[in-house]
This record gives structure tokens, C-alpha cells and sequence, in this order.
């Protein structure tokens, strides 16, 4: 097990390059750069504009500008923000932790609720909680984000029962500590609602569909014939092998924990990573561009690592080595 | 994005330019500061406390006054740190800051500044004529990229200068030149503590752009404004507390600002702003034209005003590409044909651009400058009207045809066809890209519109000139004259053929030599006369297609004073704003 992971491990590093020289080509080679504001400026001369360019290394030929790049994240050195002039790294880190809350207090929600309501639906099927369910959950799917983010937050401003968006409220700063956990608590229910309602209508459909699968099995009819009470039959039996795709899922939603919040965060304005991740790609800022999306790149490998070492844990038909 | 970028650069008017002596003796002082300037715009004596809360679509980019960019960074730094001179915000006029007076040497090429006495930043230390010349050296130190710099630099050389005691800096423009009629308007740059950044600097001017960026501690930062910098948490808000030194009083000698904190609150969009106004989290609110209706029925029930105010300087316009290097025949000759751009002007649809986009909060344009710059706008002119019959007589006139297929064609049987290209994600330019299409189709033109991303945008514009019509805007400063770099024909932003080695038409001669006397006119009349002359030059050749001027609606809470519009829909200044009733902590 320790070798596959490893071996895994190893793979990531030609996949990395791999995906930094392409994007950083896709940045680089389309029309425009950072400096496009500013050339745009009407009291800014063309030296001055000639002057930031190659301040900011960007005179120099693309395969130096990468190779120097590059020398630079093995160092773990993610460079500077043109826009912002400070270390990429302070800008992602100021609001990572921002997104993992949002992320994972709503993927803890979603699977929390999921499972239960997805077992539930498949043991009565075409019952008429199982058809409501079913109702709800094609709702939840069809639903952008978006648009359900902003309804909320329509209901918050109506009804006044949540702040509008944001994260904290304006006197954070002054709150205890139990004061401030309520504070983002109650800035955290609009947004993780809404993620969560969105994952939780897949992963019942999903869980519904393999349980049902798994139920007609034979080993499933062995069991009720031996006498199992149906609670064991169905937790013990079935759903133990109805979950492996899931898990599978967990990887993925693993790798998307860093942006798959993005629109949301935009809409309801969670300062998470988003928000600067869509400015930086719209501007041109190359160095964030390239920092988030080695970081995308890497969570969504070690969720899948995850996801397969998990796969290997939960069902003993699976080996690696 | 454009329009944000210089406004607070360049805005200013009245100048007065030759005046000898200026800035009298205050009757009041403070301990310490034997003359406070007295705000110039305090119809009411304040009371002390109070949050006042707006908000910025966008985050700051960096607290380093000297190479701000943006406007959301320029919201703090603005108020953090203080200038020579200052503009009024209502007149534009330049107003003694950190310089209690200035004299000007009767060839107008040497100033000498005096600081007011006893100036002291926040942490106590004085605020000398050693920052000014610090601050100065920082903008002309190699790897600080700033705006200021080629403000200061007239025809190459640099404006130099000389420390005379610790009170008066004086500042040499460069002989060989005219004396430069807009000194005042460029020397109001920040003033940066030498004792807190001389370090840096000396180290390179790299490291000194690097400092003081969004992710200072706010505790080694010192200021001279009325508010400093207490928290920036990204994403979320800017906080910035009293400054208990500054040196400006109101009219009863008490010392400014009235309010204890002045926080910005970061908001995904526009949408989000006004419902956390109409919500009462934030306290002012800049409205759209389309909101305005709305938002003037809702005045009672959200305890708020909203104002009728001025356009803004702020121009939106279609551009027609003329430069050789960028189109060939026969488009060339389309572009370049007067004749043929007059005919289009028919065309535009102002009053439906301002109906449809506005909501009627606009005013007909007619040249480059904004009919809310009193000081130059040449109400003489009059909207080339829309009327496409005359604009079909006036293309007939000029040699291109409608044929039976309802083609326009010119002389040679070419059919006439472009692409009009705007950036995407500028709903207000979408709009009247369509229009605009929608019309220019109605007179036999086979136009398309299309758009797409803003820096591919501007690298056609300024790099590859490879394009035929684009819709975009630009901002504006009360001081026209300094859009250089946009209508002298060398300039780099003479969108329709910029880098002209010479003139390629006697109309854009005339405009480099009104730009070219203008930079050396230091009488107001006489600037005002060659701004009149400009707009008459550019209504007769049209190298642009002007859209409406869109008129600013400042929404504000009631229970806030001393307000009063001024330019570009401003409502105060942050130093005498105050709460008449009750606040918020």
C-alpha cells in the first residue's frame, strides 16, 4: 500500500509540469497582458508602461520566464502578485482557510444528510416520501448556485433573520471568542445551505440508485433468508457495497474543495478563494493564476489518492500491490 | 476598470497659477500646529462619534501611497496620507494641504513651498521638508512604478529640487521649457514618512513598491490624513480609526475629523452594495441611472436621500481605426473620410442609449469633455442630431450608395462592413454596441458586433492595431489638457493612428498645438479658450462617435451632515462629515 501511494506520489510531479507549462502557455500566448489597465490610461506615458513591464519580467523571452518560475515553487516560492505586490502565497493563504470552512462544513452537511436520506428513499421505493424526495433532489440538482445563493439572500434582506453576505459581521474584532463562532456560524448557513443542498440532491440520487442495484443482488436474498433482521441486511450487506462509487465522489469533491465554491463565494460575498482566483485570470496576474491552479492541481490528485485508498480500506476485493 | 484607474490623479481645476502669496493666517490653533488649515467646506459645526460605513467592489491593492494604481487603493491611502496642496472637491480649485502657502517666481518656473509649522505625523514624529524630499526621490527612484513620475517629467527632463530650511522645499521646472501652467495640479502627490520607509528604499526601488502592501501590520504604518489604517482582512473590510493629529479645524477651531471610524466594506457587485444599503449595514451608496426611480420611492422608508448629481467625466465613445498599419484600403479610406464619420454621428442614437442603458441619467454629448466639467465644457456646441435620413443624404453626398440589395457601397462598389468590437462583461457598452449595429445595419453598413476580453482588448488597441471599430471609455480629470497621451498624435492612446512621427492631418496638428499651449498656459481664461478651441476641432472632424455623459446619483443615509454635491457626484469630504442624530458605536 505505502509503495502505491508513493508510486502515486512520483506520478503527480510529470503531471504537475505538465499542467504548469500549459496553462502558464495558455496565460501567456492569448491576447494581452497585466498591463492593459494601465495602457488604457490617458495621462500614463508609453515608457512608463515599458518601465512596469519589465519591472515585472514580463520583456523577458516565455521560456525563461517559466524556467524561472518553476525554480522558484521547487523552492516553494510562488512568487510575487503584480497586481498586489505581495508574496502569492499571503494572498492565497489569507483566504484559503476561508474556503476550506465554507467547503467543508457544507460537504460535512451534504454527506451527513445524503446517506441517511438516500438509504431511506431506495428501501421505500415509489413511496411517496421516496417521490418527494426524489422531487426535491431534481430541483436541487437543476439549481445553479448562483441563483439560489441570491434568493437567500433576497430572504435574508426580507426577512432580516441572516446577515447579507460577507463572512463577519463589522464588529467582529471587538466579539469574545464564542462570539465570534457565532458570528461566522451565522454567516456560514446562506452559502453552506447552498452547497450543501446541491451535493446532498446528487449523492441521494446516487445512493438511492446503487442500494437499489445492490438489493437485487442474490447475497442480499441469502441474507434475509438466513433470518438477518432487515436494519442488519441492509446496513451490514447492502450498503456497505452500495457505497463504493461514492467514494469515489468523495475523492472528486476532495479535489474541489478549493474551487468548487467559486461562483458562490462571487455571489454571496465569501472572501474566499474565488473571488481572487477570478480576478487574477480576468487581469492577467500571472503568478496568482499559476499559484491556484497548482493548488487545484494538487488537491484534486491527493483526493483521488484519498479516494482510492479509502476505496481499498472499505472493500476488501480491492488491492493495489 | 478605465475609468477608475486616474480619476483621483488628475482631477482639480482653477489654478491660481501666479498668485504670489497664498494661504492666510488661521485665527485658531492647535497645540502644537500655530496655523490648522480650516476646512474650506464646513456649513455646520459637527459633532464628535460615529462608523461611517461604504463600500468598494473592489479589495486594495496595496497602502503605499506612492505606487497606487486603483481606486479601491486609493480610497485609503487617500485619506491616510496628505499632499503639498489639495483640490476642493466642490470649485476643483487647488487649495493649500500640507503647504501653508507658496510663492512663484516671476518667469513661473521656481516654486518654494512652506509647511505649515509643528506638523507631526501619527506616531508623533514631525513631519518635515526631509519627507517631502523623500517622497519625491521615492517617485523618481528606478523600480518604483507611479503615476506621479511622468506627471513631474515635462518633455524628458524632471522637475528638481532643493531644500531651503526645515519648512520650505523649492521645486525647479526645466528651463528650456514654457513655464508649466499646471504645476499646482501635480504636485499634490503624498507625502511618505521618511523615518518609516528611508530604509527600504535605500535598500531598492523594487523592495520599496513591496512595502507597505496588503499584508502590513498597520502598526508600523504612520499617516498624516484624518483617518489611519487599523485592520485589512481581504475579502472582508478595510478599518481605518481617527487620526488624533491631524492638522485641519472646523470653523469653531475644533480639530477634525468628527467621526471615530471610517471602514470600507468589500462587496462581491453592485447588486450586493445596495441591498446592504437599502439594509442600513453600509451608509452611502452610488446609484445606478436605472435604480434612481426606485431608490428616490424608497427615500422614507430607508431614512436616505438620493441626489440628482453631475455627469461624470467619464467618456464612452466608438473609435474608427485610421492608422495605415492597422487597416488597408478600403476601410482605410471609410475611417479617414470626415465626411463619412460625420454621417455616422447621425446615426447615434444618444436618446435611446440614455433611455434603454441610463434611464434617461444622462446628458447628450458632444466632444471629448463632459458636461460636468464647468470648467471647460463648451455648452456652445450642439448633438449632431440622430436622424438616419439625413444620415443616408450626407453618405450619399460623400459618395457611398445604398444598392438595390440594400448594401451601402462606396465609390469603388466596395461594400461597407466592419466589426465594432467592445471588452465583454461591460453591460453598458453591450448595450450600445447593439444600438449602435442596429442603426449602422439600418443605413446598408454590414456591421457585427462582438466582444471579448479586456487586456485582448487593449493589446489590439495599443499593440497590433489590428481592429476596425471598438467601443470602450476612458476617464477623465478636470484639467483636460493632461489627456497627453490620448490626443497628442505621438501619443501612445491616439487610438485611431497613435505614434505619428508627423501629423497626418492638419486638424490633428492644430489640436498638438492647443495641447502643446495648453501644458505652458498658466492663466485659467486663456486654458478655457484653447479647451473651446479643442471641442470645436474635434465636434468638426469626429475622430470619436460620443454615447451620453452618465449623470452620477449618490444615495446617502439622512442622518449624515454637512453634505453638499460636488464634482462627479462627490457628497463631502471625510474630515467634516459628521452624525446628526444617532450612530452606530
Amino acid at each position: 500500500m505505502i509503495r502505491y501511494i508513493a508510486r502515486r506520489i512520483m506520478n503527480m510531479i510529470p503531471l504537475l509540469v505538465g499542467v504548469s507549462l500549459v496553462s502558464f502557455l495558455v496565460v501567456q500566448l492569448s491576447p494581452g497582458d497585466f498591463l492593459a489597465e494601465i495602457r488604457l490610461n490617458p495621462v500614463v506615458d508609453a515608457a512608463t508602461v515599458d518601465r512596469m513591464r519589465e519591472n515585472l519580467g514580463l520583456d523577458k523571452p516565455l521560456y525563461i520566464q517559466y524556467v524561472k518560475w518553476l525554480a522558484s515553487i521547487l523552492r516553494l516560492d510562488f512568487g510575487y502578485s503584480f497586481a498586489y505586490q505581495v508574496p502569492v502565497w499571503w494572498l492565497i493563504n489569507s483566504r484559503l482557510l476561508n474556503t476550506l470552512l465554507l467547503s467543508i462544513v457544507s460537504l460535512v452537511i451534504a454527506w451527513l444528510i445524503a446517506i441517511p436520506i438516500g438509504i431511506h428513499a431506495a428501501t421505500r421505493q415509489y413511496s411517496w416520501s421516496d417521490n418527494t424526495l426524489s422531487f426535491v433532489s431534481y430541483i436541487g440538482i437543476s439549481t445553479p448556485t448562483f441563483f439560489s445563493g441570491l434568493l437567500l439572500l433576497y430572504v435574508a434582506f426580507v426577512t432580516g433573520w441572516f446577515p447579507i453576505g460577507g463572512m463577519t459581521s463589522l464588529e467582529f474584532d471587538d466579539m469574545s471568542t464564542v462570539g465570534k463562532v457565532l458570528d461566522v456560524a451565522r454567516h456560514l448557513v446562506i452559502p453552506a445551505s447552498v452547497l450543501a443542498f446541491l451535493t446532498v440532491a446528487g449523492l441521494m440520487r446516487q445512493m438511492r440508485a446503487n442500494l437499489l442495484e445492490v438489493l437485487r443482488q442474490d447475497y442480499v436474498k441469502t441474507a434475509r433468508a438466513k433470518g438477518l433482521a432487515e436494519r442488519v441486511v441492509i446496513n451490514r450487506h447492502a450498503v456497505r457495497n452500495a457505497i463504493n462509487p461514492l467514494i469515489t465522489i468523495f475523492g472528486f469533491e476532495l479535489g474541489g474543495l478549493l474551487g468548487g465554491a467559486a461562483i458562490l463565494e462571487s455571489v454571496v460575498g465569501w472572501p474566499g478563494l474565488g473571488q481572487l482566483i477570478l480576478d487574477s485570470v480576468l487581469r492577467k496576474d500571472l503568478y496568482v493564476v499559476m499559484g491556484s491552479l497548482m493548488l487545484g492541481t494538487v488537491t484534486l490528485v491527493v483526493g483521488n489518492l484519498v479516494a482510492d485508498v479509502l476505496l481499498a480500506a472499505s472493500d476488501p476485493r480491492i488491492r493495489y500491490d | 476598470m478605465v475609468r477608475r484607474a486616474t480619476a483621483f490623479l488628475i482631477v482639480g481645476a482653477l489654478l491660481m497659477a501666479l498668485a504670489s502669496m497664498v494661504g492666510a493666517q488661521s485665527q485658531f490653533t492647535l497645540p502644537g500646529i500655530p496655523n490648522p488649515k480650516v476646512a474650506t467646506f464646513p456649513p455646520e459645526v459637527g459633532k464628535y462619534g460615529g462608523t461611517y460605513v461604504v463600500s468598494s467592489i473592489s479589495d486594495p491593492r496595496t497602502f503605499n501611497p506612492i505606487i497606487v494604481q486603483d481606486t479601491a487603493s486609493g480610497a485609503v491611502t487617500n485619506v491616510m496620507f496628505d499632499g503639498l496642496v489639495e483640490q476642493d472637491y466642490i470649485t476643483g480649485e487647488i487649495e493649500p494641504g500640507l503647504a501653508e502657502s507658496w510663492t512663484v517666481s516671476s518667469n513661473g518656473r521656481t516654486w518654494v513651498f512652506t509647511l505649515r509649522q509643528g506638523l507631526v505625523w501619527s506616531d508623533g514624529t514631525p513631519l518635515t521638508v526631509d519627507d517631502v524630499v523623500f517622497s519625491i526621490q521615492a517617485i523618481f527612484t528606478p523600480g518604483v512604478d507611479n503615476s506621479f513620475r511622468s506627471l513631474l517629467t515635462f518633455s524628458g527632463q524632471q522637475v528638481t529640487w532643493r531644500k531651503l530650511d526645515a519648512r520650505r522645499i523649492q521645486f525647479t521646472t526645466p528651463t528650456s521649457l514654457c513655464p508649466v501652467g499646471l504645476f499646482l495640479r501635480f504636485i499634490g502627490f503624498p507625502i511618505v514618512p521618511k523615518h518609516k520607509l528611508a530604509d527600504v528604499l535605500a535598500r531598492s526601488g523594487a523592495e520599496f513598491s513591496r512595502t507597505w502592501g496588503v499584508n502590513v501590520d498597520p502598526k508600523t504604518m504612520v499617516g498624516s490624513g484624518p483617518f489611519l489604517l487599523q485592520s485589512f482582512t481581504p475579502g472582508q473590510r478595510v478599518i481605518m480609526l481617527k487620526n488624533q493629529k491631524y492638522w485641519q479645524v472646523d470653523k469653531r477651531g475644533q480639530r477634525l475629523p468628527y467621526l471615530v471610524r471610517y471602514i470600507i466594506v468589500t462587496v462581491p457587485n453592485q447588486d450586493a452594495a445596495r441591498l446592504q444599503f437599502l439594509a442600513k449595514q453600509i451608509d452611502a451608496y452610488g446609484a445606478r441611472g436605472r435604480e434612481f426611480a426606485e431608490l428616490k420611492g424608497l427615500e422614507k422608508q430607508g431614512d436616505f436621500t438620493i441626489y440628482d448629481g453631475p455627469e461624470t467625466f467619464t467618456r464612452e465613445f466608438i473609435v474608427f481605426n485610421q492608422n495605415p498599419r492597422g487597416v488597408r484600403a478600403p476601410k482605410l479610406s471609410w475611417f479617414s473620410d470626415v465626411k463619412f464619420r460625420i454621417a455616422l454621428a447621425h446615426a447615434i442614437d444618444q436618446n435611446t442609449m440614455s433611455r434603454q442603458v441610463l434611464a434617461g441619467r444622462a446628458t447628450t454629448s458632444t466632444s471629448d469633455i463632459s458636461a460636468g466639467n464647468k470648467l471647460y465644457y463648451d455648452a456652445s456646441l450642439q448633438p449632431y442630431p440622430y436622424d438616419l435620413n439625413r444620415a443616408q443624404q450626407l453618405l450619399a453626398e460623400a459618395g457611398y450608395r445604398k444598392g438595390a440589395d440594400g448594401f451601402l457601397r462606396d465609390a469603388q462598389g466596395n461594400v461597407v462592413e466592419f466589426t465594432i468590437v467592445t471588452n465583454a462583461g461591460n453591460q453598458d457598452r453591450e448595450a450600445y454596441g447593439n444600438i449602435v449595429r442596429q442603426d449602422f445595419v439600418k443605413l446598408g453598413i454590414r456591421a457585427t458586433f462582438v466582444t471579448e476580453s479586456f487586456p485582448s482588448l487593449v493589446g489590439k488597441l495599443t499593440g497590433t492595431y489590428n481592429w476596425e471599430a471598438i467601443i470602450i471609455g476612458f476617464t477623465g480629470g478636470i484639467e483636460h489638457g493632461t489627456a497627453r497621451n490620448l490626443w497628442l498624435t505621438t501619443g501612445d492612446l491616439h487610438m485611431w493612428n497613435p505614434n505619428q512621427t508627423t501629423p497626418a492631418t492638419q486638424w490633428e496638428a492644430e489640436v498638438d498645438r492647443v495641447f502643446e499651449q495648453y501644458a505652458c498656459e498658466p492663466d485659467q481664461a486663456k486654458r478655457k479658450a484653447l479647451m473651446t478651441q479643442f471641442q470645436q476641432v474635434v465636434y468638426r472632424n469626429l475622430p470619436m462617435l460620443y454615447f451620453p455623459y452618465q449623470k452620477t446619483q449618490p444615495a446617502l443615509r439622512n442622518t449624515i451632515g454637512n453634505v453638499k454635491l460636488g464634482l462627479q457626484g462627490a457628497t463631502g469630504t471625510l474630515g467634516t462629515r459628521y452624525y446628526k442624530g444617532p450612530y452606530r458605536p
